[in-house]
Protein backbone atom coordinates (compact mmCIF):
# COMPACT_ATOMS: atom_id res chain seq x y z
CA UNK A 1 0.00 0.00 0.00
CA UNK A 2 0.82 3.55 -0.37
CA UNK A 3 0.64 6.95 0.82
CA UNK A 4 -2.56 7.84 -1.04
CA UNK A 5 -4.50 5.07 0.16
CA UNK A 6 -4.58 2.66 -3.06
CA UNK A 7 -3.33 -0.71 -2.47
CA UNK A 8 -1.90 -2.85 -5.59
CA UNK A 9 -0.43 -6.13 -6.18
CA UNK A 10 1.59 -6.16 -9.21
CA UNK A 11 0.84 -3.73 -11.28
CA UNK A 12 -3.07 -3.79 -10.77
CA UNK A 13 -4.91 -1.93 -9.12
CA UNK A 14 -7.28 -4.14 -6.74
CA UNK A 15 -8.59 -1.79 -4.19
CA UNK A 16 -8.94 1.81 -3.67
CA UNK A 17 -10.50 2.04 -0.13
CA UNK A 18 -10.12 4.81 2.75
CA UNK A 19 -8.92 3.17 5.71
CA UNK A 20 -11.07 5.63 7.83
CA UNK A 21 -13.99 4.22 6.37
CA UNK A 22 -12.67 0.52 7.12
CA UNK A 23 -12.50 1.30 10.36
CA UNK A 24 -9.40 -1.28 10.68
CA UNK A 25 -6.01 0.43 12.00
CA UNK A 26 -3.96 0.66 9.17
CA UNK A 27 -0.69 1.41 9.27
CA UNK A 28 0.29 3.98 6.17
CA UNK A 29 3.46 2.78 4.79
CA UNK A 30 5.00 5.41 1.89
CA UNK A 31 7.52 2.04 1.30
CA UNK A 32 6.91 -1.27 -0.30
CA UNK A 33 9.78 -3.58 0.90
CA UNK A 34 10.62 -5.59 -2.02
CA UNK A 35 10.51 -5.16 -5.80
CA UNK A 36 12.97 -7.27 -7.50
CA UNK A 37 15.19 -5.75 -10.61
CA UNK A 38 12.86 -7.97 -13.16
CA UNK A 39 9.70 -6.84 -12.24
CA UNK A 40 10.82 -3.27 -11.78
CA UNK A 41 11.99 -3.32 -15.61
CA UNK A 42 8.29 -4.97 -16.48
CA UNK A 43 6.86 -2.22 -14.31
CA UNK A 44 8.89 0.58 -16.51
CA UNK A 45 8.17 -1.09 -19.80
CA UNK A 46 4.72 -0.95 -18.76
CA UNK A 47 4.53 2.86 -18.21
CA UNK A 48 6.92 3.15 -21.78
CA UNK A 49 4.22 1.04 -23.94
CA UNK A 50 0.64 1.54 -21.90
CA UNK A 51 1.21 4.83 -19.44
CA UNK A 52 0.40 2.42 -17.02
CA UNK A 53 -0.15 4.53 -13.78
CA UNK A 54 -0.79 1.41 -11.65
CA UNK A 55 2.77 0.03 -12.19
CA UNK A 56 4.19 3.72 -12.13
CA UNK A 57 2.55 3.52 -8.25
CA UNK A 58 4.31 0.46 -7.49
CA UNK A 59 7.31 2.03 -8.97
CA UNK A 60 6.86 5.20 -6.78
CA UNK A 61 5.89 3.23 -3.73
CA UNK A 62 9.71 1.81 -3.63
CA UNK A 63 11.59 4.13 -5.52
CA UNK A 64 10.55 7.68 -4.04
CA UNK A 65 11.28 6.91 -0.67
CA UNK A 66 14.72 5.20 -1.46
CA UNK A 67 15.26 8.26 -3.54
CA UNK A 68 14.45 10.77 -1.08
CA UNK A 69 16.93 8.88 1.22
CA UNK A 70 19.43 8.88 -1.17
CA UNK A 71 19.08 12.51 -1.80
CA UNK A 72 18.97 13.27 1.44
CA UNK A 73 21.84 11.47 2.47
CA UNK A 74 23.93 13.48 -0.59
CA UNK A 75 23.65 16.65 1.51
CA UNK A 76 20.05 17.90 0.68
CA UNK A 77 17.70 18.75 3.29
CA UNK A 78 14.82 16.67 3.76
CA UNK A 79 12.02 18.91 2.06
CA UNK A 80 14.43 19.63 -0.79
CA UNK A 81 15.14 15.78 -0.95
CA UNK A 82 11.48 14.88 -1.35
CA UNK A 83 11.05 18.07 -3.98
CA UNK A 84 13.54 16.33 -6.05
CA UNK A 85 12.50 12.82 -5.55
CA UNK A 86 9.34 13.58 -6.73
CA UNK A 87 10.63 15.54 -9.58
CA UNK A 88 12.74 12.89 -10.78
CA UNK A 89 9.73 10.19 -10.09
CA UNK A 90 7.86 12.97 -13.08
CA UNK A 91 10.78 12.39 -15.07
CA UNK A 92 10.64 8.71 -14.76
CA UNK A 93 7.89 8.81 -15.96
CA UNK A 94 7.98 11.14 -19.15
CA UNK A 95 11.68 9.38 -20.14
CA UNK A 96 10.42 5.78 -19.32
CA UNK A 97 10.11 5.38 -23.11
CA UNK A 98 14.02 5.72 -23.46
CA UNK A 99 14.69 2.88 -20.69
CA UNK A 100 16.16 -0.08 -22.19
CA UNK A 101 16.70 -3.16 -20.37
CA UNK A 102 19.03 -4.06 -22.16
CA UNK A 103 21.75 -1.08 -21.50
CA UNK A 104 20.51 -1.12 -17.78
CA UNK A 105 18.57 -1.82 -15.09
CA UNK A 106 15.53 -0.32 -13.68
CA UNK A 107 17.36 0.93 -10.59
CA UNK A 108 20.62 1.90 -12.68
CA UNK A 109 18.69 4.18 -14.62
CA UNK A 110 16.50 5.80 -12.09
CA UNK A 111 19.45 6.29 -10.37
CA UNK A 112 20.76 8.51 -13.15
CA UNK A 113 17.70 9.85 -13.51
CA UNK A 114 18.02 11.49 -9.90
CA UNK A 115 21.94 11.92 -10.00
CA UNK A 116 20.79 14.36 -13.46
CA UNK A 117 18.25 15.53 -11.29
CA UNK A 118 20.13 16.36 -8.32
CA UNK A 119 22.68 17.74 -10.53
CA UNK A 120 20.20 20.27 -12.10
CA UNK A 121 18.43 21.51 -9.05
CA UNK A 122 22.37 22.18 -7.19
CA UNK A 123 23.04 24.07 -10.48
CA UNK A 124 19.59 26.08 -10.22
CA UNK A 125 20.33 26.68 -6.75
CA UNK A 126 23.56 28.18 -8.21
CA UNK A 127 26.08 25.86 -6.30
CA UNK A 128 28.66 24.29 -8.25
CA UNK A 129 28.04 21.18 -9.89
CA UNK A 130 27.93 19.58 -12.90
CA UNK A 131 26.32 20.30 -16.08
CA UNK A 132 22.45 19.41 -17.24
CA UNK A 133 21.09 16.37 -18.23
CA UNK A 134 20.96 17.36 -21.51
CA UNK A 135 24.40 15.73 -21.79
CA UNK A 136 23.77 12.92 -19.96
CA UNK A 137 23.75 9.79 -22.70
CA UNK A 138 20.64 8.20 -20.62
CA UNK A 139 18.93 10.46 -22.40
CA UNK A 140 19.75 10.12 -26.33
CA UNK A 141 18.12 7.60 -27.95
CA UNK A 142 20.57 5.26 -28.84
CA UNK A 143 21.09 2.78 -31.41
CA UNK A 144 19.38 -0.72 -30.74
CA UNK A 145 21.59 -3.21 -29.03
CA UNK A 146 22.62 -6.21 -29.95
CA UNK A 147 22.17 -9.68 -28.32
CA UNK A 148 25.92 -9.61 -27.12
CA UNK A 149 25.40 -6.07 -25.44
CA UNK A 150 22.16 -7.29 -24.07
CA UNK A 151 23.69 -10.04 -22.01
CA UNK A 152 26.77 -7.65 -21.27
CA UNK A 153 24.34 -5.42 -19.44
CA UNK A 154 22.63 -7.80 -17.56
CA UNK A 155 25.60 -9.27 -16.62
CA UNK A 156 27.56 -6.10 -15.50
CA UNK A 157 24.74 -5.24 -12.92
CA UNK A 158 25.22 -8.79 -11.55
CA UNK A 159 29.00 -8.03 -11.60
CA UNK A 160 29.11 -4.95 -9.65
CA UNK A 161 26.73 -6.69 -7.23
CA UNK A 162 28.84 -9.51 -6.33
CA UNK A 163 32.16 -7.31 -6.41
CA UNK A 164 30.44 -4.83 -3.86
CA UNK A 165 29.62 -8.25 -1.79
CA UNK A 166 33.33 -9.59 -2.59
CA UNK A 167 34.72 -6.25 -1.08
CA UNK A 168 36.78 -5.81 2.84
CA UNK A 169 33.65 -4.60 4.47
CA UNK A 170 35.30 -1.05 5.49
CA UNK A 171 36.44 -1.05 1.61
CA UNK A 172 32.81 -1.15 0.52
CA UNK A 173 31.68 1.67 3.54
CA UNK A 174 34.22 4.12 2.50
CA UNK A 175 32.91 3.66 -1.15
CA UNK A 176 29.05 3.87 -0.46
CA UNK A 177 30.03 6.59 1.45
CA UNK A 178 31.79 8.35 -1.50
CA UNK A 179 29.69 7.35 -3.67
CA UNK A 180 25.87 8.98 -2.34
CA UNK A 181 28.64 11.97 -1.47
CA UNK A 182 27.02 11.52 1.92
CA UNK A 183 30.65 13.35 3.43
CA UNK A 184 33.25 14.86 1.76
CA UNK A 185 36.64 13.49 2.02
CA UNK A 186 37.60 16.36 3.87
CA UNK A 187 34.35 15.52 6.36
CA UNK A 188 35.71 11.18 6.33
CA UNK A 189 39.03 13.01 7.51
CA UNK A 190 37.39 14.92 10.41
CA UNK A 191 34.91 12.72 11.87
CA UNK A 192 37.02 9.50 11.75
CA UNK A 193 40.43 11.57 12.50
CA UNK A 194 42.38 9.96 9.72
CA UNK A 195 44.48 12.48 7.71
CA UNK A 196 42.88 13.58 4.07
CA UNK A 197 45.52 11.98 2.26
CA UNK A 198 45.36 8.78 4.02
CA UNK A 199 41.30 8.96 3.32
CA UNK A 200 41.83 9.78 -0.55
CA UNK A 201 44.71 7.10 -1.02
CA UNK A 202 42.02 4.81 1.06
CA UNK A 203 39.25 5.89 -1.35
CA UNK A 204 41.63 5.08 -3.86
CA UNK A 205 42.96 1.94 -3.20
CA UNK A 206 39.03 0.66 -2.51
CA UNK A 207 38.75 1.80 -6.35
CA UNK A 208 41.35 -0.36 -7.10
CA UNK A 209 40.33 -3.93 -4.98
CA UNK A 210 37.03 -3.03 -7.23
CA UNK A 211 38.52 -2.87 -10.41
CA UNK A 212 40.32 -5.91 -9.90
CA UNK A 213 37.20 -7.80 -8.56
CA UNK A 214 35.46 -6.67 -11.31
CA UNK A 215 37.97 -7.63 -13.73
CA UNK A 216 38.32 -11.12 -12.36
CA UNK A 217 34.82 -11.38 -12.61
CA UNK A 218 34.60 -11.31 -16.80
CA UNK B 1 44.45 3.84 -30.32
CA UNK B 2 43.77 5.21 -26.91
CA UNK B 3 46.47 5.06 -24.52
CA UNK B 4 45.73 7.32 -21.65
CA UNK B 5 42.39 7.37 -19.49
CA UNK B 6 40.54 9.50 -16.91
CA UNK B 7 41.60 7.70 -13.48
CA UNK B 8 38.64 5.16 -11.84
CA UNK B 9 38.08 8.15 -9.41
CA UNK B 10 37.36 10.46 -12.01
CA UNK B 11 35.02 8.04 -13.47
CA UNK B 12 33.18 7.29 -10.28
CA UNK B 13 32.90 10.88 -10.22
CA UNK B 14 31.52 11.17 -13.42
CA UNK B 15 29.28 8.65 -12.63
CA UNK B 16 28.27 9.71 -9.05
CA UNK B 17 27.46 13.45 -10.60
CA UNK B 18 29.83 15.21 -8.24
CA UNK B 19 32.29 15.71 -11.05
CA UNK B 20 32.33 19.61 -11.60
CA UNK B 21 31.08 20.92 -15.15
CA UNK B 22 33.81 21.80 -16.80
CA UNK B 23 35.89 18.71 -16.16
CA UNK B 24 32.59 17.08 -17.09
CA UNK B 25 32.42 17.98 -20.26
CA UNK B 26 35.92 16.84 -20.92
CA UNK B 27 35.39 13.55 -19.46
CA UNK B 28 32.28 13.12 -21.53
CA UNK B 29 34.20 14.10 -24.42
CA UNK B 30 36.41 10.89 -24.17
CA UNK B 31 33.98 8.73 -23.09
CA UNK B 32 31.90 9.36 -26.14
CA UNK B 33 34.87 8.19 -27.68
CA UNK B 34 35.99 5.56 -25.27
CA UNK B 35 33.97 2.01 -25.23
CA UNK B 36 36.62 1.19 -22.00
CA UNK B 37 35.77 4.39 -20.47
CA UNK B 38 31.85 4.14 -20.95
CA UNK B 39 31.90 0.87 -20.05
CA UNK B 40 33.47 1.66 -16.05
CA UNK B 41 31.30 4.62 -16.18
CA UNK B 42 28.58 1.82 -16.49
CA UNK B 43 29.54 -0.31 -14.34
CA UNK B 44 29.93 2.80 -11.44
CA UNK B 45 25.93 3.89 -12.74
CA UNK B 46 25.31 0.00 -11.60
CA UNK B 47 26.95 0.39 -8.52
CA UNK B 48 24.47 3.52 -7.84
CA UNK B 49 21.68 1.80 -9.03
CA UNK B 50 22.63 -1.30 -6.45
CA UNK B 51 23.23 1.06 -3.47
CA UNK B 52 20.00 3.16 -4.77
CA UNK B 53 17.66 -0.55 -4.88
CA UNK B 54 19.32 -1.69 -1.22
CA UNK B 55 19.17 2.12 0.22
CA UNK B 56 17.27 2.66 3.72
CA UNK B 57 14.04 5.04 3.06
CA UNK B 58 12.56 7.97 4.04
CA UNK B 59 8.66 8.22 4.08
CA UNK B 60 7.61 10.38 1.53
CA UNK B 61 4.99 13.30 2.16
CA UNK B 62 1.55 12.19 2.37
CA UNK B 63 0.50 12.34 -1.14
CA UNK B 64 3.39 13.05 -2.71
CA UNK B 65 2.21 10.16 -5.27
CA UNK B 66 -1.02 12.36 -6.05
CA UNK B 67 0.45 15.56 -6.32
CA UNK B 68 3.29 13.89 -8.84
CA UNK B 69 -0.23 12.24 -10.69
CA UNK B 70 -1.50 15.95 -10.70
CA UNK B 71 1.55 17.13 -12.22
CA UNK B 72 1.46 14.22 -14.96
CA UNK B 73 -2.24 14.62 -15.58
CA UNK B 74 -1.59 18.60 -16.19
CA UNK B 75 1.21 18.10 -18.53
CA UNK B 76 -0.66 15.42 -20.65
CA UNK B 77 -3.27 17.94 -20.52
CA UNK B 78 -1.12 20.70 -21.81
CA UNK B 79 -0.34 19.12 -25.36
CA UNK B 80 0.03 22.36 -27.57
CA UNK B 81 2.96 23.81 -24.99
CA UNK B 82 6.38 23.90 -26.99
CA UNK B 83 9.28 23.06 -25.21
CA UNK B 84 11.05 26.10 -24.44
CA UNK B 85 13.83 26.84 -27.15
CA UNK B 86 17.06 26.07 -25.57
CA UNK B 87 19.55 28.65 -24.83
CA UNK B 88 21.30 29.42 -28.68
CA UNK B 89 25.22 30.00 -28.56
CA UNK B 90 26.96 30.95 -30.55
CA UNK B 91 29.69 29.15 -32.40
CA UNK B 92 32.78 29.73 -34.48
CA UNK B 93 34.11 27.70 -36.98
CA UNK B 94 37.48 25.98 -35.24
CA UNK B 95 38.36 24.20 -38.21
CA UNK B 96 37.97 20.87 -37.08
CA UNK B 97 34.43 18.72 -36.68
CA UNK B 98 33.60 18.81 -32.84
CA UNK B 99 32.28 15.75 -31.04
CA UNK B 100 28.77 15.75 -30.81
CA UNK B 101 28.22 16.04 -26.90
CA UNK B 102 29.72 19.76 -27.72
CA UNK B 103 26.79 20.43 -29.93
CA UNK B 104 25.04 22.73 -26.62
CA UNK B 105 28.07 24.63 -26.41
CA UNK B 106 28.78 27.87 -27.28
CA UNK B 107 32.34 27.87 -29.06
CA UNK B 108 34.42 31.39 -29.24
CA UNK B 109 36.93 32.43 -32.29
CA UNK B 110 40.53 31.48 -32.19
CA UNK B 111 42.29 34.00 -30.16
CA UNK B 112 46.07 34.64 -30.46
CA UNK B 113 48.11 33.89 -26.84
CA UNK B 114 51.36 34.01 -27.16
CA UNK B 115 54.02 32.30 -30.03
CA UNK B 116 52.00 29.49 -31.94
CA UNK B 117 48.79 29.01 -29.46
CA UNK B 118 45.58 30.03 -29.91
CA UNK B 119 42.56 29.09 -27.32
CA UNK B 120 38.63 29.09 -28.21
CA UNK B 121 36.33 29.52 -25.54
CA UNK B 122 33.61 26.93 -24.71
CA UNK B 123 30.47 27.76 -22.86
CA UNK B 124 28.00 25.52 -21.42
CA UNK B 125 24.56 26.05 -22.30
CA UNK B 126 23.85 26.62 -18.41
CA UNK B 127 26.89 26.82 -16.64
CA UNK B 128 29.00 30.28 -17.89
CA UNK B 129 31.43 29.93 -15.69
CA UNK B 130 33.40 26.95 -15.99
CA UNK B 131 36.76 27.47 -17.35
CA UNK B 132 36.55 24.82 -20.39
CA UNK B 133 38.69 25.65 -23.71
CA UNK B 134 39.84 24.26 -26.98
CA UNK B 135 43.62 25.28 -27.74
CA UNK B 136 45.74 24.88 -30.74
CA UNK B 137 49.41 24.75 -30.71
CA UNK B 138 51.22 24.37 -33.73
CA UNK B 139 53.15 21.77 -34.80
CA UNK B 140 56.54 21.22 -32.95
CA UNK B 141 56.04 23.88 -30.29
CA UNK B 142 57.56 23.29 -26.60
CA UNK B 143 55.55 24.38 -23.87
CA UNK B 144 57.17 25.96 -21.35
CA UNK B 145 57.82 24.04 -18.54
CA UNK B 146 55.06 24.35 -15.60
CA UNK B 147 53.30 22.71 -12.72
CA UNK B 148 49.64 22.29 -12.43
CA UNK B 149 47.15 23.49 -9.29
CA UNK B 150 44.41 21.10 -8.85
CA UNK B 151 43.26 18.54 -11.51
CA UNK B 152 43.66 19.80 -15.04
CA UNK B 153 41.65 17.53 -18.07
CA UNK B 154 43.30 17.75 -21.46
CA UNK B 155 41.82 15.64 -24.00
CA UNK B 156 43.64 15.76 -27.67
CA UNK B 157 41.12 16.61 -30.89
CA UNK B 158 43.56 16.45 -33.36
CA UNK B 159 47.32 15.75 -33.65
CA UNK B 160 49.61 14.75 -31.05
CA UNK B 161 51.49 16.04 -27.94
CA UNK B 162 54.34 14.61 -25.67
CA UNK B 163 56.24 14.66 -22.44
CA UNK B 164 58.64 12.61 -20.04
CA UNK B 165 55.13 10.70 -19.10
CA UNK B 166 54.55 9.45 -22.80
CA UNK B 167 52.21 10.60 -26.07
CA UNK B 168 49.13 11.97 -26.00
CA UNK B 169 47.16 11.68 -29.20
CA UNK B 170 43.94 11.75 -30.27
CA UNK B 171 41.44 10.43 -28.14
CA UNK B 172 43.82 10.45 -25.05
CA UNK B 173 43.12 12.75 -21.78
CA UNK B 174 45.57 13.72 -19.59
CA UNK B 175 44.72 14.26 -16.25
CA UNK B 176 47.28 16.22 -14.37
CA UNK B 177 47.67 17.00 -10.70
CA UNK B 178 49.92 19.29 -9.03
CA UNK B 179 52.15 16.48 -8.75
CA UNK B 180 52.86 16.53 -12.67
CA UNK B 181 55.24 19.10 -13.67
CA UNK B 182 55.94 18.68 -17.50
CA UNK B 183 57.22 20.14 -20.57
CA UNK B 184 54.98 18.95 -23.74
CA UNK B 185 56.46 19.17 -26.54
CA UNK B 186 53.88 19.06 -29.69
CA UNK B 187 54.62 17.02 -32.63
CA UNK B 188 56.33 17.72 -35.70
CA UNK B 189 53.52 16.08 -38.00
CA UNK B 190 51.28 19.09 -37.62
CA UNK B 191 49.24 20.98 -34.86
CA UNK B 192 47.56 20.12 -31.89
CA UNK B 193 44.09 20.87 -31.04
CA UNK B 194 42.64 19.88 -27.33
CA UNK B 195 39.86 20.36 -24.83
CA UNK B 196 40.75 21.57 -21.38
CA UNK B 197 39.27 22.42 -18.50
CA UNK B 198 40.38 22.83 -14.81
CA UNK B 199 38.41 21.86 -11.38
CA UNK B 200 37.26 24.72 -9.69
CA UNK B 201 35.88 28.02 -10.44
CA UNK B 202 39.35 29.14 -9.36
CA UNK B 203 41.86 30.47 -11.30
CA UNK B 204 43.74 28.77 -14.30
CA UNK B 205 46.83 28.17 -13.41
CA UNK B 206 48.37 25.02 -15.15
CA UNK B 207 49.62 24.73 -18.53
CA UNK B 208 47.29 26.17 -20.43
CA UNK B 209 45.89 28.24 -17.48
CA UNK B 210 49.01 30.02 -17.36
CA UNK B 211 49.06 31.30 -20.68
CA UNK B 212 44.69 31.93 -20.35
CA UNK B 213 44.72 33.02 -17.41
CA UNK B 214 44.58 36.88 -18.15
CA UNK B 215 41.94 36.90 -20.42
CA UNK B 216 39.59 35.12 -17.63
CA UNK B 217 40.61 38.39 -15.73
CA UNK B 218 42.89 36.50 -13.46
Amino acid sequence: MNASGHYFIADKAVLAFDPAKTGLAVTMRADQEVLSPLEASRLLMAVAAKRDRAAFAVLFAFYAPRLKAFLRRSGMTASVAEDVAQETMLLVWKKASYFDPARAGASTWIFTIARNARIDRLRRDGRPAAIAEALDPSDQPDEPVSGEQAMIAAEREERVRTAIALLPPEQADILKKSFFGEETQSEIAYTTGIPLGTVKSRVRLALGRLRQILDDLK
Amino acid sequence: MIKHHPSDETLFRYANGSLEPGPRIVVAVHVGGCATCASRIGEFEALGGSLLHDSEWDQMDAGALDSVMARIDADEADHTRAAAPGRRLPRADVGIRLPQVLDDCGIGPWRWIGPGVRWSRVTLPDDDSANVMLLKVTAGRRLPEHTHVGLEYTHVLKGAFHDARGRYGPGDLDEADDEVQHQPIVDKEGECICIAAVEGRTKLRGLFGRLVQPLFGG
